[in-house]
């Protein structure tokens, strides 16, 4: 009998944690994502799947199409624009209310905003409110203030006030936002931004609740800088304006949102329920979505799905003429494979590998000298230019990377922004590649294969560094290793670090050839551009030029939008053809699964811009 | 007894402590920072540098003592702390606390580590009694082989299998995830197959030592039968070994098994400890191996008692 103790022991533990869960229905639609959620509040936000989420949780001045991701009324039904670009005018639509049944006010937008260019708040997007009179200025002017305070002798909760009270109202007094009311809004910009309603069709700029993200706010009289309480973002106190309201939220487990009933639009919210889960492990992904678990996974990482989307294309492929008729009558492709017969064995029809607003690219060491204080062969354009020329993309990407990508061999992703046309880029060419090198000074003087310079010193052993985060990343270095050696006949060194070590040494330079990569965040070739503007955070390539910096600042004045993008398009020109910090590699996949006669409404744009409220599984 | 209790309970914190010490050295001493973000944009660096005030990430020592006296409770005793044992926000998931962290995934891995435990009992003993009534014979053959596979298999391997196999193919069990008792059954038994091949293991040897002890030829000489004997007289003793190996088992079940955790995407801990440790999200790693360390000794100690209560000859001093 003593012996059954630890049994009964066990057994009550076990029913004690058990009844503390609460398992909920399956929602109306399910979507797997790899990771949570990091934060639900807007303006701290930078993953991509915390954007999307935050675009079914919240409603932004203006939406994108899904067409085309042109921007259209959003909480502003309407809008002017006026003093050659320079002033906004919005009108808020009267019946936009938050989901506790309050308005949502221009006001909202104004706290929203200031939230987003307070030091304190820790924004990654307070670039983007930039443009606005004074908005750069006040950020710093803020941040001035902080340190100016952290000097001083006495800090205690009325200095802290005091310094607050003075924010407020030097926000109010320079910062170019004006509520002439209740419904309008008025942004006034510094300079004219071509882009600036996509910029605040970015989720990151979403109104919140002002009254409940105060209430959460305090000071810390030892620094002066406001504290954020992350309460308000948990289900049954964030209040939100958008399509959808958080009822459940649980860490790293799943989140459930209802529709709104409150939403201006709730008639046109075509989904009731949606859970999202948060599956890891790339294999049971897929496994869920074979099975039915999940409806739409949002990135199928497994290793074999490149023989995914070949199952795919085999599939295409047997039903080629049918799918080319349907398209032809203007049929969407997911509804044309919807029509068909279910795939057989060795083919499928439930994985999407779609263009993404995103390029892969090899980033080259462009400072003069290394971290070592060597010389650094890579700061000579003409070095870049031949490596970039012995790049073969066709066969990396049908041997090496194998998600159907684009080849890309310019920065800004083709045809995925209206009116913008891309320069032509360099080309695959041996030849001109080895010929670069020569003018360069390196040449094959001994006929030993390897290069060398006139005093006859070996061409450095190239530092080639990537991460192990993914295989992928190995296997381009690898296949990029060897086209140089082979055309080349430079000796280069792979290593594979570690995610965390390799951020360090593109931080401090340590590297020649670097792997890279960039999601745009708007519609215009700038958010591919800037990255080699020579002060800008994410110039890991320590790329300086006078000209480029010339070029941008050029087109961000003009006044006329076509103008402007072929301004653009000869930076981009100048980028890509002469000096290539950057090399590009290909346009980024991403691999969706849904059965396309169950989901419809999967925006296809390459900037995948998915709504939820635009989402609907069909029974 | 109560003094036995006692006693172990005081220098409970004084484990606590070292253990808390060693790894926040390691956690320190790590490459990497988690206010770097491995996709989106780079907050500017004057950001950067008021979050790294903010959570104290430029002052080792005070981040080692204010963290200590929150976690401690001792902050809240003060009056310098408005929760006891705040084991602080979670520095790359912004919206959580660490212990909400804990509080969402500490019962799903005590549910899950328990059937897996109670799994491993029922397997582990029932092969072990099979083979130690009959050593060598067919059956004991069999139930040692499946050990032996138990054992070297890695879970990652098993739980794919079993995944596969039973949730995929034959659609007994959901694919992953967390609620009723149906989503427990596979990860529990992909999280049971190596405790219960240790366990076999022990009550085997136990078995085959114990019957030829002298009670056991002295209860067999007075008529009873082989498996009588087993039962009655020599399981008891055979379990001993078991029972202390089950404190330390429980406790690395109960806090989470990484790999079980992923294959099978269970919502516990374990998958946060090492995303933790990859994310050099040193609050969340700190509260992880404090709430482990703590449990681990509080089930040794619940091991110890129970020893004594099994067989009361045991002294527990």
């Amino acid at each position: 009998m003593r012996l059954l103790v630890p049994f009964l022991f066990l057994l009550a533990i076990l029913f004690l944690a058990l009844s503390a869960d609460h398992p909920r229905p399956r929602a109306d639609l399910v979507i797997a994502q790899r990771a949570d959620s990091f934060t639900l509040d807007p303006q701290r936000m930078s993953w991509r799947h915390d954007l999307r989420t935050a675009r079914g949780l919240f409603e932004t001045l203006v939406t994108l199409d899904p067409k085309n991701c042109a921007p259209q009324p959003g909480v502003a039904e309407r809008w002017d624009i006026s003093d050659q670009g320079r002033t906004y005018t919005f009108h808020l639509r009267p019946d936009s209310r938050w989901s506790n049944g309050e308005a949502v006010t221009s006001g909202d937008f104004v706290y929203a905003f200031r939230r987003a260019l307070l030091a304190d708040t820790a924004a990654d997007y307070s670039g983007f409110l930039f443009h606005l009179v004074g908005g750069e200025e006040f950020f710093h002017w803020r941040g001035q203030a902080l340190a100016e305070y952290a000097k001083r002798p006495v800090r205690d909760d009325a200095a802290c006030a005091a310094l607050w009270q003075a924010t407020v109202e030097q926000f109010s007094a320079t910062v170019g936002l004006h509520t002439p009311d209740d419904r309008t809004l008025v942004l006034t910009l510094k300079h004219p931004v071509a882009y600036m309603l996509d910029l605040l069709a970015f989720a990151a700029l979403s109104p919140v609740h002002a009254k409940s993200v105060e209430a959460h706010v305090s000071f810390d009289p030892s620094t002066g800088r406001l504290v954020q309480g992350h309460d308000w973002t948990k289900p049954g106190k964030l209040i939100s304006n958008g399509p959808y309201r958080l009822v459940d939220w649980r860490y790293k487990r799943d989140m459930r949102l209802e529709a709104n009933e409150l939403y201006w639009d709730a008639k046109n919210v075509r989904t009731g329920s949606i859970a999202i889960v948060i599956i890891e492990d790339a294999n049971t992904t897929v496994l869920s979505a074979e099975a039915g678990g999940v409806d739409w996974v949002t990135d199928t990482l497994a290793e074999y799905r490149p023989e995914m989307l070949a199952e795919r294309d085999r599939y295409e492929r047997h039903y080629a003429s049918e799918l080319a008729t349907a398209r032809a009558n203007g049929v969407s492709i997911d509804q044309a494979l919807g029509r068909l017969p279910p795939p057989e064995r060795g083919e499928r029809r439930n994985t999407h590998g779609l263009d993404s607003f995103g390029t892969d690219f090899y980033s080259f060491n462009c400072r003069p000298t290394l971290s070592n204080s060597a010389p650094n062969p890579f700061h000579d354009p003409r070095v870049r230019r031949a490596f970039a020329l012995a790049v073969d993309r066709e066969t990396i990407v049908e041997r090496v990377t194998r998600l159907g990508e684009r080849p890309a061999n310019v920065i800004v992703p083709r045809d995925a922004i209206n009116g913008y046309t891309s320069p032509q880029g360099l080309p695959f060419d041996r030849v001109l590649a080895r010929a670069e090198l020569e003018s360069a000074g390196w040449k094959d003087r001994d006929g030993d294969g390897r290069v060398e310079n006139e005093q006859g010193a070996l061409f450095p052993t190239v530092d080639l560094v990537y991460s192990l985060g993914s295989p992928r990343y190995r296997d381009l270095s690898f296949a990029l290793r060897e086209m140089w050696r082979a055309t080349l006949g430079v000796q280069i060194v792979a290593r594979g670090k570690e995610t965390k070590d390799f951020r360090d040494d593109l931080k401090h330079g340590h590297f020649m050839i670097a792997r890279g990569g960039w999601y745009g965040d708007y519609g215009d070739p700038t958010t591919f551009l800037d990255l080699s503007y020579s002060t800008d955070g994410n110039n890991d390539r320590g790329y300086v030029s006078a000209t480029f910096d010339r070029m941008l600042q050029d087109a961000a004045r003009e006044l006329d939008p076509a103008k402007r993008l072929a301004m653009l398009t000869d930076a981009e020109r100048f980028l890509m053809e002469e000096e290539l910090p950057i090399l590009p590699i290909c346009t980024y996949v991403t691999v969706y699964m849904y059965e396309p006669a169950a989901l419809t409404g999967v925006n296809q744009h390459p900037r995948l811009a998915q709504y939820f409220a635009r989402l609907k599984r069909e029974e | 007894m109560l003094s036995f209790i006692l006693r172990r309970l005081a220098v409970t914190p004084v484990i606590v402590l070292i253990v808390y010490t060693i790894t926040f050295s390691l956690t320190w001493l790590v490459p990497g920072d988690p206010l770097q973000q491995d996709e989106g944009r780079r907050p500017p660096a004057e950001i950067v540098e008021a979050m790294r005030k903010q959570y104290k990430l430029d002052d080792p020592v005070g981040f080692y003592v204010e963290y200590l006296g929150k976690a401690s409770g001792v902050a809240w005793v003060l009056g310098t702390s408005t929760r006891p044992f705040d084991l602080g926000p979670s520095l790359r998931h912004r919206d959580w606390t660490v212990n909400e962290i804990i509080a969402t995934g500490l019962p799903v891995s005590i549910t899950l580590g328990l059937t897996a435990i109670l799994l491993a009992l029922v397997i582990g003993i029932t092969a072990g009694v099979i083979g130690g009534l009959r050593p060598n014979g067919l059956a004991d053959l069999v139930a040692q082989f499946i050990s032996l596979v138990g054992i070297s298999v890695p879970s990652f391997v098993v739980g794919a299998a079993i995944l596969m196999l039973f949730a995929a193919k034959l659609q007994w069990f959901p694919i992953g995830g967390w609620g009723d008792i149906r989503f427990v059954v596979l990860p529990a038994f992909a999280l049971s197959l190596p405790y219960s091949a240790y366990i076999a293991r022990l009550v085997r040897y136990g078995m085959i030592e114990q019957m030829t002890s002298d009670y056991a030829r002295t209860a067999r000489a007075k008529g009873r039968s082989r498996t009588g004997v087993a039962m009655r007289h020599v399981l008891k003793n055979a379990f001993l070994p078991v029972l202390s190996y089950l404190g330390p088992a429980a406790a690395t079940a109960m806090t989470g098994s990484f790999v079980v955790e992923k294959v099978f995407a269970v919502p516990g801990i374990g998958q946060h400890f090492v995303d933790g440790v990859v994310g050099k999200d040193i609050t969340l790693v700190m509260g992880v191996v404090l709430v482990y360390s703590t449990m681990l000794v509080l089930f040794n100690l619940a091991v110890d008692v129970m020893y004594r209560y099994v067989d009361p000859r045991i002294e527990v001093s």
